[in-house]
């Protein structure tokens, strides 16, 4: 025992350093050839032009964007210029102004919560099904409509604004929102009353979120309260193809009358 | 001599070392993005960005025709208030401030449906390009939710009676599809709710506009 002790002190200390490189190397080496494994089989089929495609469309998407966000504040500017004309031109640059507020398009700074969501890292429950570590379109869903319902009044997820015809769905391990390519970490940007983040945190639906999806699978949740959350204005398109205006017979939007039933051409 | 060659074989070591680890971190913050994306969600995604984009084209043509009008009318001295108000209609049926009426669909549903599913439901029209959208009498604007529990929905505080109704105005054919395909989410939710059921036909339907406040209160506009 003694001979052994005496012989691992007689080893010089640059070997030990060498050896326990040579360890890490080692490790590092096992992780590098696993991880080129899948991306040999991708580079073999017809996945790089699909890729350069989908990325040459993201770009011309965030392009087209940028125009619009451009043009737009082009045009409200264009709007003021003719004020102070007439008293009807001022009351209708007004109105436009709160239009815009009310539709989303304009980026909005105020107090609220900061949610982010991460995948999982964890080993998955034995119950779970294949998928279940990653943030879905219906995780993201869960958490907005637990925002709203808590009392938010704008929301945005890594800079696309929740509109009135704003959807999430899932595209392989990542989200499409507004038609745009979200990819985790999720931030949900949400402005809301003072009490915004005791009644999220307070809510049934919440809790039971945290629970299912944070707790058991282990997703990663951030939230932060702050009196300064941003929340992106909504750069998409605001066209009407099949819905028309009715004609202003209907004098306030009433809440129960102006819903006429099927068959009927809505005629008022 | 015997420890320069000690001090070698560690710098050697030390360098394959940090450049292995350059390599692997390099190789892992790659990992995300399009390149974890399978050439079936790829081509998803491609029809989805062209879809998209060639509705961003309109709206810019549309944004262009609208500013020049705007700078016509003023280099002539007219007056722009036919542009300002078409503005303001098509801003506010889009963000559901007027009444709004058009071709559509009626999803009627009976039976123990849960929040979630019936949320999914008007995120699956919009999805499919609803322009407007009703539950029961309230039209559909941002922060309106379906809430409650599975058996008791609500609606803005208000108890969603069984059977209750969504309307969406869109092209029909398009709403109709997206809920009724095979393996679509009407067949999913009566899969995973077998005691809830969905209806979906055809309409002609006008929708009224919101009873909320639209424009933001707590938050203000950021130059």
């Amino acid at each position: 025992m003694n001979a052994v002790l005496a012989r691992l002190r007689r080893i010089p200390s640059w070997q030990l350093t060498l050896g326990l490189a040579l360890l890490v190397l080692g490790f590092l080496m096992a992780a590098q050839v696993r991880s080129l494994v899948p991306r040999a089989e991708y580079s073999s089929s017809e996945l790089p032009p699909l890729r350069q495609t989908a990325q040459d469309l993201q770009d011309s998407q965030d392009q087209l964007k940028q125009q619009i966000v451009d043009l737009r504040a082009q045009i409200q500017a264009a709007e003021q210029q003719g004020q102070g004309n007439s008293a009807l031109v001022t009351a209708l640059n007004e109105q436009l102004r709160q239009a815009r507020l009310a539709a989303g398009l304009v980026e909005l700074e105020g107090p609220g919560v900061v949610i982010s969501l991460r995948d999982s890292t964890q080993p998955l429950p034995p119950d779970a099904a294949p998928g279940d570590e990653l943030v879905s379109a219906a995780d993201l869903r869960r958490v907005i409509s637990e925002l709203w319902l808590a009392g938010a009044e704008a929301i945005s997820v890594n800079g696309e604004r929740i509109a009135a015809s704003t959807a999430l769905t899932d595209i392989g391990s990542s989200v499409l929102v507004n038609s745009s390519y979200l990819q985790p970490p999720y931030e949900i940007s949400a402005i809301g009353p003072p009490d915004l983040y005791e009644r999220l945190t307070g809510a049934p639906g919440f809790l039971s979120f945290i629970q299912d999806r944070v707790q058991q699978v282990g997703l990663q949740l951030g939230l932060l309260r702050s009196d300064t959350v941003d929340v992106a204005a909504y750069t998409g398109t605001v066209n009407l193809v099949e819905a028309r205006p009715v004609p202003s017979s209907v004098p306030s939007p009433g809440p129960s009358n102006a819903l006429v039933p099927p068959g009927d051409g809505g005629s008022p | 001599m015997r420890s320069r060659r000690g001090q070698l074989a560690v710098a050697a070591v030390t360098f394959a070392l940090g450049l292995l680890l350059v390599i692997q971190l390099r190789a892992q913050s790659a990992g995300g993005g399009l390149d974890a994306l399978s050439s079936q969600d790829l081509t998803t995604l491609i029809a989805n960005l062209n879809l998209h984009n060639a509705q961003l084209r309109d709206e810019v043509s549309g944004l262009k025709d609208q500013l020049a009008q705007l700078t016509d009318a003023q280099t002539s001295g007219q007056s722009n208030v036919g542009e300002l108000e078409a503005e303001l209609q098509r801003l506010r049926l889009w963000e559901g401030a007027d009444p709004v009426r058009g071709r559509g669909v009626m999803v009627t549903i009976s039976g123990p449906i849960s929040p979630d599913a019936a949320n999914d439901i008007l995120n699956e029209l919009r999805l499919a390009g609803a322009e407007a959208l009703a539950v029961q009498d309230q039209r559909v604007v941002p922060g309106v939710v379906i809430g409650g529990t599975t058996g008791a929905l609500t609606l803005e505080g208000a108890r969603l009676p069984d059977p209750f109704r969504i309307w969406a105005i869109g092209n029909p054919p398009n709403l109709q599809a997206i809920l009724q395909r095979a393996g679509g989410l009407v067949s999913r939710i009566e899969v995973s709710e077998p005691s809830v059921s969905i209806e979906v036909g055809e309409v002609n339907v006008t929708l009224p506009g919101s009873t909320r406040p639209l424009v933001p209160a707590d938050g203000k506009p950021r130059l």
